[in-house]
């Protein structure tokens, strides 16, 4: 006998595994009665109108790369929030977490201020 | 328990009729989730029209065209599927599949009531949440692997607004919990139970809207976002970008990809009546299932009024607010929840 939390795990678990086999088999049963007919035109790649020209990955500027790298930072730092969220109302005496998260979060936020002024002035990336 | 080997029949039959396979098949599971994508899709629809002074889906049922979703999946299951010449064949079909199959692992957590959920994880508020992330993910694959301009524009996109909406949904989020004290998405309703008197004789709900209005605002916000829905459709964006990532696809992958947003649509919409409109709770005479689908209703219905009524953001835009009002204003709801809850003590 698995614990609770587990077996609930579980069952999670296996409704994905059924989520997927359902469209697969759909899928399948999709194509296979199909008699496909591909044609050049038909499987050119869609641009308007136009015919396709140049690599379909083309170079492209990414001007928006600061909020990429600030933000592959500060989404952990929510999960820390979380953790201590979390324990907010069994803190005894209570508010006693306080002094550490506004610490933590004074030293991660001003650095989150000064990038994100750094990322908006789009002129320099 | 019939044996599998000695008595397949009786086996099989054992876990058709149990009521995990009840469940998982039919309701709050995959089936019932295929009906209501289609029911979504043709509120979507004729919701749009009516904002719009048109008519909408008419002639496929005597009920305003109930049946048209339904309808229009016949026709897409018939349609060839051919995928562009160079693309990377096999990650163009998974991308669309996984995401629908993604938003099905959403609805598997909602607790619908106590006894209608599929799988009551102890951390089943951030495991909703983490699942919600891979669908930028997914988008990106697919704008990729298409190797077409248009799809590549759109995943680009759904990186660059998964930066800004995401770390804002996740703060928003917290607010509840510092509520509730709790992740377990069945003990969150049940911390919003006790109503709050005024005064003697009177008393309100005690559900979190009220405590929680700047973050059930911003959560709101932030799910459209992620849903991908008209003020922040920047993946997808008709006008501009031609559908987006979802421009190469035919027939039943199209299906696919329009479905899963329409899933996490129904998804985030029973996730916001269960944060902060108290879940399957209401007074008595009407059975706890029906509240929660009205709850469902409405918000999904305001999610696509905001769709008929608003214009789209530009990605700057998006970007600049996210990562300053948002996140300005979900500062201030966590240090509103922690007066609520300390006081104004350190």
């Amino acid at each position: 006998m698995v614990a609770p939390g587990l077996a609930e795990i579980f069952y999670y678990l296996g409704f994905i595994v059924v989520a997927t086999l359902v469209p697969i088999i759909a899928l399948f049963l999709i194509v296979t009665p199909r008699d496909a007919k591909p044609s050049p035109m038909k499987l050119e790649t869609y641009e308007a109108g136009q015919m396709p020209s140049g690599r379909g990955r083309t170079r492209f500027i990414i001007q928006y790369y600061p909020y990429l790298l600030i933000f592959v930072i500060y989404d952990v730092v929510a999960m820390f929030l979380f953790a201590w969220a979390l324990t907010l109302r069994t803190l005894q005496p209570p508010g006693s977490g306080t002094w550490p998260i506004l610490i933590f979060m004074g030293v991660l936020l001003v650095p989150l201020a000064y990038s994100i002024h750094l990322a908006s002035q789009r002129d320099l990336w | 328990m019939a044996d599998p080997i000695s008595d397949p029949i009786g086996f099989s039959l054992e876990i058709m009729t149990s009521p995990l396979f009840f469940k998982v098949a039919v309701f709050p599971g995959l089936t019932s989730i295929g009906i209501i994508i289609a029911l979504f899709i043709w509120l979507d629809r004729k919701i749009t029209a009516r904002v719009q002074l048109r008519v909408g889906p008419l002639y496929a049922s005597p009920l305003g065209g109930v049946l048209q979703s339904f309808a229009d999946l016949i026709k897409f299951a018939f349609k060839e599927l051919f995928i562009p010449r160079n693309a990377d064949k096999f990650f163009f079909v998974a991308a669309p599949v996984l995401a629908l199959i993604g938003g099905a692992g959403l609805v598997g957590l909602i607790p619908f009531t106590p006894e209608w959920q599929i799988s009551n994880l102890e951390l089943g508020l951030p495991a909703f949440l983490a699942f919600v992330t891979l669908s930028p993910m997914l988008i990106l694959l697919a704008g990729w692997s298409a190797n077409s301009k248009y799809p590549f524009i759109g995943g680009l996109r759904s990186l660059f607004q998964q930066t800004a909406y995401e770390i804002p949904l996740w703060l928003s989020a917290i607010g509840v919990v510092m509520m509730a004290g709790t992740m377990n998405l069945i003990g969150i309703v049940q911390a919003q139970a006790k109503p709050w008197y005024v005064f003697p004789g009177m008393y309100i709900p005690g559900w979190y809207i009220i405590p929680q209005a700047l973050g059930a605002l911003l959560f709101f916000i932030t799910a459209t976002a992620e849903m991908e829905r008209i003020p922040f459709d920047l993946p997808e964006a008709e006008p501009e970008i031609i559908m987006g990532w979802q421009a190469e696809y035919p027939g039943f992958l199209f299906m696919s990809a329009a479905g899963a947003s329409f899933v996490r649509l129904y998804a985030f919409s029973a996730l916001f009546s269960v944060l902060y409109l108290g879940g399957w709770m209401g007074p008595a005479p009407v059975p706890a299932l029906l509240w929660t689908a009205i709850k469902i209703i409405i918000v999904s219905s305001l999610i696509i009024l905001l769709r008929a009524t608003f214009p789209r953001v530009r990605i700057d835009q998006l970007l600049r607010a996210g990562w300053t009002y948002l996140l300005g204003l979900a500062f201030l709801n966590i240090v509103i929840t922690y007066l609520l809850v300390v006081g104004p003590r350190i």
